[in-house]
């Protein structure tokens, strides 16, 4: 009561409140006087009886500016703390700001598309032993069914950028011109889809664009360099020097945003092709993917399930039971089939394991930044702290002063979250300029095109806002603590310098060096499994292989270019295959079954790589039984060999001799190749299968030589021969190979890049705070001096109290470090394996790093006169 | 003319001041409240009212004797001020006039002061 009464009413009303208490007492009981005196204590809750509130704000402006000049002054005094504190907040800073560029560019994927939350990509999943495979392939004619049969579907549209049906790459000229280009981003695409999309136009028709056969629609900045300065509507682009059947240029738009999953430069019009007679009606070929919108109001979960259901039984069923299987083995296939709507603004973020063949973020990705950048910033904030409080003793007179005069403790604080404001202010400053710096490296680092946002309107109040809200939450625990200083005491003299909150600082300092360590250990495992999916045997050769891309003009004059070359010294072996074991090249998925068995058997899905007779020779694959391809045996262009998963696959049992069906055709397996990694090391081995035939656009050329300049120029010189007017296009597969893991080597670059910046901050907090303590100790080591002892004793005291603190950062990085970095490697079905010597690795570095830090302090101290600190006393 | 006018509690309050004279205290007061009307009142409602009687000049108060019951604190003890007298006056020759107006109540005459 006395807490809210105001003090000149309390002593009647308290008497008062006594007096019935005992009253009750009398009539009733005891309990009922206790609750009545809470019950008359609450009615007092009025507003006369209140305690009216100290205003003490009154003089508030003038003081917030002496806080400031004092604040400033007190930074300025001591420079070097000073320093770091802004220092190291700056640096976390401009990584967090970085990073939330990042994550914003990442978020808004896709959004920016009309009724974008209605748009949906269709997923087709399935269920097989457990494991979920995903795909987003579907028939031709099923965009056009789920429109009809469903009222839900207000429009559904396909692209298709298959390289196998001529999308992806191509030569390309405008058709008055004779020399070719190179380029990419050629994509099938449906008017359709272009109606859902609402995609931009800068010159021609949205609603009819590509409603016309053989019209394409190409993107500005491709107009802009095959047609500069003119309307291209109406011209025509000559595609893989097929002159008889030029395609129409009839619209061009605008440039896909980079913050969208198409990516794109040439739509080439669905309408009026079919890839093979009635293909378009083939519900058994999977090569379309398909976006879909709703009608309003839809809900995306109950109609993807009405769909599965719908679309199975109607299109699927029937056709798998024409083509010969019966109907129960049909409907055990499709049982655990279904199909998924996938929204389309999380395409981007969330299609890891959906096979696509477009690139992709990774929600994870996100996730791990945005942890990272906050831990940055934690660490800049702990420095702030400690500093903070383990200069206070500095202030303690100060404080003392301030409270005997007649400050309140709310004054107090108000003038140290001043103080701390102020510094954040700096730092802020300074980490927007230090971001600004280095986002060229940051968009290098991340694979973006990121830039700060000075023209928005929020961009200043935001970062302002921000800047005084971490300046009062990193300040909170140092103002309290400083204005809880007892004048008396201060004044006295007695107040023990520096020891209150030592192992606050010192637990904050076991968490910035459990952070670093954790990052040093996931770099090191990270270039560790660079190393090894780099090095591992993949079951081919890659080295010195030069890639001929583009061959495919070279029609049937494939052969002799590739006897011409053959007569080359440095080359030893040439294939003609567009099916590399490295990523970007032909894929396939194919049904296969032992011959006769496709009733009664499941059918095993492989890939059929068409190959010529020098393919196994110039991989450097091993056939471990039966032999490989011999071009005079004739019989070979019905015989296969397929990879040990294969044999798995089908069975186990010794394949060789016998016969193996798909589709239309059946083929004699002769030998058996030892596995090889062709997809990431990501996933495992799929079967497959090599057959001969002809896919003439890539030829892999083995050559004996290092000396791949000379042999360029003679391969070049041989080209023109062959075709004049197209340049030649070379690659490594090393080289390609390694690209395949871009990504591994990205986040390796990002994990060291983090590493050192949190590194940096914690050192720089144990450096001001090493001398902190040191100075603190500056008595005792004088005397210490003076009493005999020597710079290693004296550094050996000083170093040791810090080293307990970075092993016991390293006891608790560990497990955390394992645990992480297990999960990420499970990623990977082949990986390398994480030994304890990763770990002492990293504790050795972080020890080294602390005891250097730590050490300028200490050898300084100790090779001091010990009179400076022992005469003033 | 005065303007202010009396709301019923506090002018029951009021007339309880002046009937229980010196002994004219919060709690008392609360007391005796209950016993002429059989409501409890809290004794912050009376305070409260107390108060803004004072504030607006009918009461005037005084620190009064301490006991052994309080717990050796003191009482307020108020007191109706001339002020007080004349607003009560005025209220009750305002009610009777009405009342002798209001035909069912007509048999009763005034009381002598």
């Amino acid at each position: 009561m006395t807490r809210f009464l105001r003090n000149d009413l309390a002593e009647e009303v308290l008497g008062d409140l006594d007096e019935r208490f005992y009253a009750t007492v009398k009539e009733k009981s005891a309990v009922r006087a206790k609750l009545n005196y809470w019950y008359e204590t609450i009615n007092y809750l009025r507003p006369f009886a209140l305690r009216k509130s100290r205003h003490t704000y009154l003089n508030n402006y003038e003081m917030i500016e002496t806080y400031f000049k004092i604040g400033w002054r007190a930074m300025l005094r001591q420079k070097m703390y000073s320093f770091i504190k802004i220092g190291g907040f700056a640096l976390g800073i401009a990584a967090c700001l970085l990073i939330s560029l990042f994550i914003a560019d990442e978020l808004q994927y896709d959004r920016h598309y009309t009724d974008a939350n209605r748009i949906y990509r269709l997923v087709g999943a399935s269920n097989q032993n457990g494991e979920i495979h995903k795909s987003i392939h579907f028939p031709a004619p099923m965009a056009a069914a789920l429109k009809e049969d469903y009222p839900e579907v207000e429009m559904t549209g396909r692209y298709n950028n298959s390289e196998l049906f001529g999308a992806g790459n191509k030569e390309v000229r405008p058709g008055t011109q004779t020399d070719n280009s190179y380029d990419q981003g050629f994509t099938y695409f449906d008017q359709e889809l272009i109606d859902i999309l609402q995609l931009p136009f800068v010159y021609g028709n949205p609603q009819r664009a590509l409603s016309a056969p053989r019209s394409m629609v190409i993107t500005k900045r491709k107009a802009d360099k095959y047609f500069p300065n003119e309307n291209p509507i109406g011209k025509t682009l000559i595609v893989d020097n097929d002159e008889t059947n030029p395609y129409v240029i009839s619209g061009v738009i605008e440039d896909f945003k980079s913050t969208s999953h198409f990516q794109f430069d040439f739509l080439i019009t669905t309408s009026g092709l079919e890839f093979w007679k009635d293909e378009q009606k083939d519900w058994g070929a999977s090569n379309y993917p398909i976006y879909l919108k709703l009608t309003d109001g839809v809900d995306p979960i109950a109609f993807q399930k009405k769909a599965t259901k719908g679309i199975l039984d109607k299109y699927v069923l029937p056709m798998l039971i024409k083509d010969g299987m019966s109907m129960e083995s049909a409907q055990e296939a499709l049982a655990n089939a279904y199909l998924e709507l996938q929204p389309l603004t999380a395409v981007h973020l969330y299609s890891t394991g959906i096979q696509d063949g477009l690139a992709h973020g990774d929600i994870k990705l996100v996730w791990l930044f945005g942890g990272i950048s906050i831990f940055i910033l934690l660490i800049a904030a702990i420095n702030f702290i400690n500093l903070s409080t383990a200069k206070s003793a500095n202030r303690a007179k100060e404080v003392g002063l301030r409270k005997v005069v007649g400050s309140n403790r709310g004054s107090l604080v108000t003038q140290f979250l001043t103080e701390s404001i102020l510094f954040s202010l700096f730092s802020f400053v300074l980490g927007v300029c230090l971001a600004w710096l280095l986002l060229t490296y940051f968009n290098d680092l991340s694979g973006k095109q990121l830039s700060l946002p000075w023209n928005t309107w929020w961009m200043f109040p935001v970062l302002t806002v921000t800047a005084i809200v971490i300046g009062v939450l990193a300040g909170l625990y140092p103002s309290f603590y400083l204005s809880s200083f007892k004048p008396i005491q201060v004044l006295k003299g007695q107040l023990a310098k520096g020891s209150k909150g030592a192992s606050l600082r010192s637990s904050l300092v076991i968490f910035q060096f459990t952070t670093s360590i954790v990052l040093i250990v996931g770099t090191v495992i990270i270039y560790q499994q660079m190393n090894y999916v780099l090095n591992k045997k993949i079951g081919f050769d890659k080295e010195q292989v030069l890639l001929i891309e583009g061959a495919g003009t070279l029609n049937n004059q494939v052969t002799s270019f590739k006897n011409e070359l053959k007569n080359l010294p440095q080359v030893k072996t040439i294939s003609v295959s567009d099916y590399l074991p490295i990523t970007g090249t032909k894929r396939n998925g194919n049904s296969f079954w032992h011959e006769g068995k496709v009733q009664t058997e499941k059918a095993v899905i492989a890939q059929k790589w068409k190959v010529d007779g020098d393919y196994i020779k110039t991989m450097g694959m091993k056939v471990m039984e039966g032999r490989d391809f011999n071009d005079a045996m004739l019989t070979d262009s019905a015989s296969a060999i397929v990879n040990q998963a294969m044999v798995r696959e089908m069975g186990g049992e010794d394949l060789i001799g016998k016969r193996i069906s798909n589709g239309g055709e059946t083929f004699t397996v002769i030998g058996v190749v030892q596995d090889f990694h062709f997809e990431s090391m990501r996933n495992r081995i799929e079967p497959m299968c090599l057959v001969l035939g002809n896919s003439p656009s890539i030829i892999s050329v083995k050559t004996s030589s290092s000396d791949m300049a000379s042999l360029i120029e003679s391969v070049s010189t041989i080209w023109k021969k062959f075709a004049p007017h197209q340049p030649v296009r070379f690659a490594f597969l090393d080289e390609r190979y390694a690209a395949m893991y871009a990504d591994v080597q990205r986040m390796g670059k990002i994990f060291t890049t983090f590493a050192i910046l949190a590194i940096v901050v914690a050192c720089l907090g144990l450096f001001a705070l090493s001398a902190f303590m040191i100075e603190q100790r500056s008595k005792e080591i004088g005397i210490r001096l003076v009493l005999g002892a020597s710079l290693p004793n004296v550094f050996r005291l000083l170093v040791s109290n810090f080293m307990v603190l970075v092993v016991v950062s390293i006891v608790l990085a560990t497990p955390i470090a394992w645990y992480l970095m297990k999960k990420w490697l499970e990623d990977f079905t082949y990986r390398t394996e994480i030994s304890w010597q990763v770990f002492a690795l990293a504790g050795v570095i972080a020890m080294a790093i602390a005891l250097f830090t730590i050490s300028y302090q200490s050898i300084k101290a100790a090779l001091a006169n010990p009179v400076n600190s022992l005469k003033s006393e | 003319m005065i303007e202010t006018k009396l709301g019923e509690f506090e002018e029951v309050i009021l007339l309880l001041v002046g009937i229980l004279g010196e002994g004219a205290y919060a709690f008392r007061i609360a007391e005796e409240f209950k016993s002429q009307t059989g409501r409890t009142i809290s004794i912050g409602a009376t305070h409260s009212t107390l108060d803004r009687l004072e504030t607006k000049g009918f009461l005037k108060s005084a620190m009064g004797a301490s006991t052994a019951e309080r717990g050796g604190r003191r009482k307020r003890i108020f007191a109706i001020t001339a002020l007080g007298k004349r607003v009560l006056k005025e209220s009750r020759d305002f009610k009777v006039s009405l009342w002798e107006q209001y035909p069912a109540f007509a048999k009763f005459s005034p009381s002598p002061i």
